[in-house]
């Protein structure tokens, strides 16, 4: 049987039992080739990444059916490599969500590889799911505005990693939060990440803030030794709200970077620990509330008879029909903080804030290679259990993931111990294009 | 603010900078009229398209900006204003908000007053929305995205204009200085939006928006006064409002009061880097500038030629430049006259605008020309007819014609025609001599005829009068 055979036939069963995808491709794609850096992998991509003439929603309905006429910057890269895109994956619809529980109207949730009443984590929650369950050579093409990379990556018990802002062009991406929203790797392992991370890294005119920085050999920094690097713990991330067995298997992992000769110290970070969550929720949903109009059922997607309506009216009932909860609930605090009156003293207030935790982060960066903490707070929580949560609680699961994607920087999990039988992932953060430390620490992890 | 003037106007602008291209997109600004032909991801709002800026309108509106007297923002920040509206392709448009690239500029009218300009800004145009039949008859409308993406510089100016003439001509002078420019495609139409408030409703503000096109500025403009005056006048409380202005039936009709003003949820648009506007990309901008037509003008002025000469040539940048080149060989005076009536009127004859010609080719024809004239090798009518036949035919041979249409400068000669027209016209000639001056003209006509237009009109003018006393 042909690799692309084999590919399809075992995305096909894998999606029949655990829903990773929202479509998959069974034809040829346009600038696929066979040799290259990824040649010989299968490569799922997130379905808010354009795929030119495969179906990309973004994961709501309201986009069902609306097949790109443009493929993303990274899809292009990723075939023109070699590596043979099999399907878009399941995610919260647009990207709104830490579990991928809220996905579009009509669309399956995806459960974990390890337990089955359990979540993927999300909001790239289809990427993990699928890059655990496969047998094949597999990377995945996910993307994070402010954990959604790292988040299932951990619980789902592979590699992720959410690189600098600008680092990866955004072409073709559906946007949530423009000024947040990173396309970054998954991988069985840290050498598959940074391959992939390699290959879609580099500047792109397309997209303006593409940032024009030398590409690393990232997977070259495989196995490189870390002895005199120095790491810091950020101690408010060991504390309320962490479950202290996962704390445990994070404790483990920083050991193991000190018995291979890294210097571990402890900082503080009072500001982003305070208020990261807050300023990233506001300028998330802001963007995202701007971002998310142009879907009104007029040019593409879901469309339906607008006989006798006039425009508000026919755009409304697009929207409310289509779009699920969670969007709603995003447009309408997003648009409620930049509203006349409210917008000093959330959208302004926030962005100001934002900088100053940036300086936050770079001021550690002066005198460490890299932080460290858990990726995520808890272990993947079972759907019974994310059905009581309200949505603040939803929320302050991103607490340990906001802060690096509010500042733009490199951060990636690794799978480091189980508790209870799932992955628990320990999460490192570098300076802004330092993905290379994160690759060199990561894979010492391993 | 406090205001004293009847009428207080403020105004603004929508001007169409006239790149090749889009503003944040490579789609092409002019070209096929064929509906929805001229876009792409980016000007159709397609999910995963991101705009990138075009440098040419930054270079544009800062010359405009620097035109205008105004100061240029060390940034350039681009915002998203939010609204829903099917002309929109990503239902919020790319402008600018909280810093516009030009501020606090200025404008001298000719009675000496300053008009000062609060802010120029960039942002881009809507698609246009064509509804089949007409506005209120159709029940459905099509859009057109052609237009979607344009660049477009709006101009704010502050409440300086008491009155819809000064608005009028502070209109010309910026549509004059948008033409010295060459930012701007006069085919274009100009857009305004614009603030009226009368004294005798204590200055109660209405806005009148969608005026389209110059000349219903002062149409709506005036309109708007006179209804704003004869409401107070009947008893009516005004309150402050947003109108539209409708053109076919000459009025403006309500919107909405201020109470429901819109609410537009500014953000700053992340998809685009805020770009750094460095003093060397101004000054190369401002070293580069044309001279503007004030300065023309002042500057023809001290040729010594009539003002309104100056003030006419100054205006239209192309007859400036050909005054400027024949004016280095040729009497000002005579140019300046010239130019105003004899170029003017064979261009309109041939239906050419002055900027069509080819000044290389023309211009020292025109210099041939007027030098014939002026030594009275030709007539003034043999003149003109030279003028209008090179801007007909740029390769037109002027020094055979000037051969060819030589005055006869030979007195007996037209002496000789003179006598041969007294005798045959008696009837004529005694009614001259009865008192009827304006006879002479008709005489003179008839002795240019036997000259075969050659002759000079001033000389057989005088010929006849001596003949004839």
């Amino acid at each position: 049987m042909s690799h692309e055979k084999e590919a399809l036939e075992e995305a096909k069963k894998i999606n029949e039992e655990y829903h990773y995808l929202n479509t998959i491709t069974d034809k040829p794609l346009e600038g696929h080739m066979h040799q290259g850096k990824l040649s010989g992998y299968t490569v799922s991509v997130k379905d808010a990444i354009c795929v030119k003439d495969v179906e990309t929603t973004g994961g709501s309905a309201i986009l069902d059916g609306y097949k790109p006429v443009i493929d993303s910057t990274v899809s292009k890269k990723v075939k023109s490599q070699g590596g043979l895109i099999i399907g878009k994956t399941a995610q919260d619809a647009f990207g709104f969500g830490g579990f991928s529980v809220n996905v579009g109207i009509g669309k399956k949730i995806p459960l974990n590889p390890f337990d089955k009443e359990r979540a993927c984590g999300g909001s790239s929650g289809g990427c993990a799911g699928f890059t655990a369950k496969t047998n094949l050579k597999h990377v995945s093409l996910a993307e994070s505005t402010g954990g959604s990379i790292v988040c299932p990556a951990s619980f789902c018990g592979v590699v992720g990693l959410c690189p600098t802002y600008g680092r990866v062009s955004r072409y073709g991406l559906l946007d949530y939060g423009n000024s947040l929203d990173k396309i970054g790797p998954m991988g069985k392992n840290v050498k598959d990440t940074a391959l992939l991370l390699e290959v879609i890294s580099g500047f792109d005119s397309k997209e303006s803030t593409c940032a024009d920085v030398e590409v690393d050999e990232y997977s070259s920094f495989v196995g490189k030794d870390v002895k005199g690097m120095k790491i810091a713990l950020i101690k408010e991330c060991f504390g309320k709200g962490v479950n202290e067995k996962v704390a445990e298997q994070v404790n483990q992992a920083i050991e193991k970077l000190k018995e291979k000769g890294a210097v571990i110290e402890e900082v503080s970070l009072p500001l982003v620990s305070e208020y990261g969550l807050a300023v990233y929720y506001i300028l998330a949903m802001c963007e995202a509330s701007t971002n998310l109009a142009k879907y009104c059922g007029i040019r593409y997607g879901k469309m339906k008879d607008c006989t006798g309506k006039g425009f508000n009216e026919y755009f409304s009932e697009i929207r409310s029909e289509n779009l699920n909860e969670e969007s709603k609930r995003r447009i309408m605090i997003g648009t409620f903080a930049r509203m006349a009156g409210f917008r000093d003293a959330y959208y302004i207030k926030a962005a100001k804030i934002r900088t100053k935790i940036i300086s936050e982060y770079k001021e550690q960066f002066e005198k460490y290679d890299a932080l460290i903490c858990p990726t995520m707070p808890v272990i993947a929580p079972k759907f019974s259990e994310i059905e009581k949560m309200t949505p603040l609680e939803n929320y302050m699961m991103d607490i340990l993931t906001v802060g690096p994607n509010l500042a733009g920087l490199p951060h990636i999990t690794i799978p480091t111990g189980k508790v209870d039988g799932m992955p628990v992932g320990t999460m490192l953060i570098a300076d802004h294009f330092e993905e290379k430390k994160l690759v060199q620490l990561g894979s010492a992890l391993e | 603010m406090k205001f004293t003037t009847d009428i207080v106007i403020g105004l603004e602008i929508h001007i169409e900078l006239n790149t090749n291209t889009k503003l944040f997109c490579g789609c092409a600004t002019k070209g096929s009229d064929e509906p929805n032909s001229r876009v792409c991801p980016v000007c159709l709002g397609h999910p995963g398209s991101k705009p990138v800026l075009n440098k040419k309108v930054v270079e544009f509106a800062t010359k405009l900006g620097l035109a205008m007297n105004c100061k240029i923002d060390k940034e350039l920040v681009f915002s998203r204003k939010s609204y829903f509206y099917p002309d929109l392709a990503k239902n919020y448009q790319i402008t600018q908000y909280e810093q516009p690239l030009c501020k606090n500029g200025s404008m001298k009218l000719s009675n000496g007053k300053t008009i000062g300009i609060t802010r120029i800004h960039v942002e881009e145009d809507p698609a246009a929305l064509v509804h089949p039949g007409s506005i209120h008859g159709s029940n459905y409308v099509l859009i057109d995205y052609n237009r979607s993406g344009n660049p477009l510089c709006e101009i704010v100016t502050e409440p300086d204009m008491a009155s819809p003439e000064e608005a009028r001509e502070f209109m010309n002078k910026l549509i004059t200085i948008l033409e010295y420019l060459e930012i701007f495609d006069p085919d274009a139409i100009i857009k305004a939006d614009a603030n009226v408030s009368v004294k005798e409703s204590g200055y109660i503000r209405s806005e009148i928006k969608n005026i389209t096109g110059f000349k219903e500025i002062e149409r709506a403009l005036n309109y708007e006064v006179q209804r704003q005056k004869r409401a107070v006048a009947d008893g009516e409380k005004l309150i402050q409002d947003t109108r539209s202005w409708d053109a076919e039936k000459g009025m403006s009709s309500r919107l909405r009061t201020k109470e429901t003003e819109d609410d537009y949820g500014y953000i700053i648009d992340p998809d685009l880097v805020i770009t750094d506007i460095t003093d060397e990309f101004v000054k190369n901008i401002k070293d580069n500038m044309p001279e503007l037509a004030d300065e023309k003008m002042e500057k023809f002025k001290e040729h010594g030629i009539a003002d309104d000469n100056a003030e006419i040539i100054s205006k239209n940048k192309d007859l400036a430049k050909v005054y400027e080149l024949l004016v280095k060989e040729i009497d000002a005076d005579k140019v300046s006259k010239w130019a105003r009536r004899d170029l003017m009127k064979a261009a309109n004859y041939h239906k050419k605008n002055v900027a069509d010609l080819d000044l290389e080719k023309v211009v020292p024809k025109f210099v041939s020309v007027l030098k014939a004239e002026i030594s009275g090798e030709i007539n003034a009518k043999i003149a003109f007819m030279g003028t209008s036949s090179i801007v007909e035919d740029p390769e037109f041979d002027v020094d055979k014609y000037i051969g060819d249409n030589k005055s006869q400068g030979d007195d007996s000669a037209i002496e000789g025609f003179v006598k041969e027209v007294i005798s045959e016209q008696k009837e004529n000639v005694s009614k001259y001599k009865a008192g009827e001056g304006k006879v002479l003209n008709f005489l003179v006509g008839q002795v240019m005829r036997k000259s075969q237009g050659k002759a000079d009109a001033g000389k057989i003018k005088e010929l006849l009068i001596k003949c004839l006393q």
